[in-house]
């Protein structure tokens, strides 16, 4: 009887143990590139420029949720589904107003886009239990989808917002698919990626990478948003980082984002 | 003399009718769980609000799981003889609960199917994996432990259940440090979290286990002196104060901090939130209704009111583990600390509402009976309830 009760016991735990991660210990966390040959990718936005385009297009359309170029190119490029309830709807690229609330003097408000800061110390890396979000040599952080388990501890971590659960399949949110980018499923989370299929490629060319946003910017905007290696000192990205006052989001944290703001406002 | 440990007959149409119950229970919650995750059953989840209630079941159903087996154990540990008849039975449902929150992960997660490849892989930085092991070897240790019990094996069962121990308490404070040191949002962190997560296990999974105790010794038909389960009340009172006192010194250094004002004004005092009413029932129901049972003779004396008082409690806890969860995730998170923020194509920047709809609930109370289903099977399986339960017998 004992013996019975004993092996019941025993395979129960046995099953259970096999189950939840009585595993070897894979790999410790991987960091970015020491290697000066190897880039490291960044972000520069430019708020004066990125303001002045999104008021222009507000105040055209009327209209005051409108996507400008950028996050029409991301959306489109990437894959990024749309969906009517805006509780279920992943973005990836986003546009805030920022307003400092002093009634005396109406400081002038300010847009800004958001996106993943693919962070030095990505604290979306340092959570996740499968190393399904990892970092490469190059900072770009990236989800490996088919590890991922949904836990979603991720979107809980990262201070900046920047991550999107899929509640619903993402390809029924979808227009028409661009074949470039794998989509995504149900259950899984994602973001912004700096366009990693563009950035390799280029790379592989031995051209200076674009990604969607950027080039969108570039082709129907002001020309707000740089990307390039920070690690050269004489890339464009780098240059312009030179040439006026540069923060990172909620820098206290400790995450090191690296998409960067500028702040400078032509004297009238 | 030695406590004598039965198993029931369990062919009682009245034990057929309750297991009966419990799986009708169970099987509405599986069956809500199939229709959210795969087909369209709403729940009200978001972008912002990415962890809900049956996120919040994980902890909720570790704590009596950690709390049960603490309770057990330290009979064990300090030699406790008259909380010995009780070891077995909650040593059982310490199992029992472990595996309901086991189960609550693989609800809670977006890809269950992905979890098999995602054992191979162990992250050491990340508090979640290190509890996958944590939880998993302590579901071990449970099992070792009650085999020990069950063989009689005394020396044995008192070093497993300083083992067992210290596991709970590691396991709970990992389930703590999940929350507690998400550094990015500030409801959240807090150095406090793991040690009150202990005290909210034990003292929740104390007051589910007094009700416990005296329900299956109502309904076994057995011997359970009043004074046994009096004495365990006297410790629950001693918890759940203390667990009072944790909030309110959470509360007021949160409330301290003049960048946090908003949030605590969000989270303790407008009425129009669910959360204000999560941390002040808790409080006043959760938490003073059950003191002043214990407290007051007349109720304090008559198990019946215990029970209630138990069971209110371990409920009440449900709403701590909202109160924790799901403020720091409808409260906005300030990119541009300082700065008023409005999203243009998202709900970043405003207090975005989160209710569970029915179709959560279902699931987190399945997961519930679900613990119970297998006690009750327990009961019947397992020599794990006394003959009877007196003072005397046992401290002979
Ligand atoms: S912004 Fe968020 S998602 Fe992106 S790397 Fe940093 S922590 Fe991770
Ligand atoms: S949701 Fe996916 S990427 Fe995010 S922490 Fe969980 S497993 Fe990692």
């Amino acid at each position: 009887m004992i013996s019975r009760r004993r092996l019941l016991i025993l395979a129960g735990a046995s099953a259970a143990a096999a189950f939840a991660g009585v595993s070897p210990i894979a790999g410790s966390p991987e960091g970015t590139s020491k290697d000066p040959n190897v880039p490291r990718w960044a972000m520069l936005v430019d708020v004066d420029k990125c303001t002045e385009c999104v008021k222009e297009l507000i105040k055209k359309t009327g209209d005051p949720h409108v996507k400008p170029p950028c996050v029409v190119a991301c959306d489109e490029f990437n894959n990024v589904p749309e969906f009517e309830d805006k509780k279920k709807d992943p973005q990836w690229m986003r546009i805030a107003k920022f307003s400092l609330d002093k009634e005396s003097v109406e400081p002038e408000e300010f847009y800004m886009p958001l996106l993943c800061n693919h962070c030095e110390h990505p604290a979306c890396a340092q959570v996740c239990p499968t190393k399904a979000t990892f970092q490469r040599p190059d900072g770009i952080v990236m989800i490996d989808t088919h590890r991922c388990i949904g836990c979603r501890y991720c979107m809980i971590a990262c201070p900046y917002g920047a991550r999107s659960f899929n509640f619903e399949d993402p390809r029924k949110g979808l227009r028409h698919i661009n074949p470039e980018v794998p989509t995504r499923s149900r259950g899984v989370v994602e973001k912004c990626t700096f366009c990693v299929q563009i950035v390799d490629e280029a790379m592989e060319r031995g051209e200076a990478p674009e990604p969607a946003c950027v080039k969108a910017c570039r082709l129907y905007s002001k020309n707000a948003l740089v990307f390039g290696n920070v690690k050269d000192p004489n890339s464009e990205i780098s240059k312009l980082m030179r040439t006026g006052y540069v923060i990172q989001l909620r820098p206290g944290v400790g995450t090191d984002p690296y998409v960067f703001y500028k702040f400078i406002k032509e004297r009238p | 003399m030695a406590i004598e440990f039965k198993k029931i007959n369990g062919d009682s149409p009245g034990y057929f009718a309750i297991v009966l119950v419990f799986a009708a229970v169970v099987a509405i919650g599986a069956i809500s769980y199939l229709a959210n995750h795969f087909g369209n059953a709403p729940d009200d989840m978001s972008q912002r609000v990415p962890w809900g209630i049956v996120n919040g079941a994980i902890p909720y159903y570790i704590g009596l799981s950690a709390g049960s087996l603490i309770l057990s154990a330290l009979a064990g540990v300090f030699n406790i003889k008259k909380y010995k008849v009780f070891s077995r039975m909650a040593a059982f449902l310490a199992i029992a609960w472990i595996v309901v929150a086991i189960l609550s992960i693989v609800m809670d997660i977006g890809k269950p199917l992905h979890l098999g490849g995602a054992t191979l892989y162990f992250n050491l930085t990340s508090i979640f994996s290190w509890n996958a092991f944590l939880y998993s070897s302590y579901f071990v240790v449970c099992a070792i432990y009650l085999i020990a019990m069950f063989e009689d094996k005394q020396t044995a069962t008192r070093i497993l259940a300083g083992v067992a121990v210290f596991w709970a308490v590691m396991v709970h404070s990992g389930t703590g440090a999940i929350y507690g040191y998400i550094y990015s949002r500030e409801l959240y962190h807090s150095v406090l979290l793991p040690p009150l997560f202990i005290v909210c296990a034990t003292s929740s999974g104390l007051g589910l286990l007094m009700a416990t105790i005296y329900l299956t010794f109502k309904y076994t038909g057995r011997k359970l002196d009043p004074d046994l389960v009096r004495s365990l009340s006297k410790v629950f009172l001693g918890l759940i104060l203390i667990l009072a006192y944790f909030l309110v010194d959470e509360m007021f250094e949160k409330g301290y901090m003049p960048g946090l004002q908003r949030a605590i004004h969000f989270v303790f005092l407008d009425p129009s939130q669910s959360i204000f009413w999560c941390f002040w029932l808790l409080l006043i129901v959760g938490i003073g209704l059950p003191a002043f049972i214990v407290v007051y003779p007349r109720t304090g004396r008559d198990l019946r009111w215990l029970s209630i008082g138990g069971i209110i409690h371990a409920a009440m806890i449900y709403a701590e583990r909202f109160y924790l969860i799901v403020p720091g995730e409808v409260f906005p998170r300030e990119y541009l600390p300082g700065y008023t923020m409005t999203s243009l194509n998202t709900l970043e920047g405003s207090i975005v509402s989160y209710t569970p709809t029915p179709i959560e609930w279902a699931q987190v109370i399945g997961l519930f009976a679900v613990g119970y289903l297998i006690f009750l099977i327990g009961l019947k399986v397992f020599a794990i309830l006394p003959e009877e339960a007196t003072e005397e017998v046992i401290e002979e």
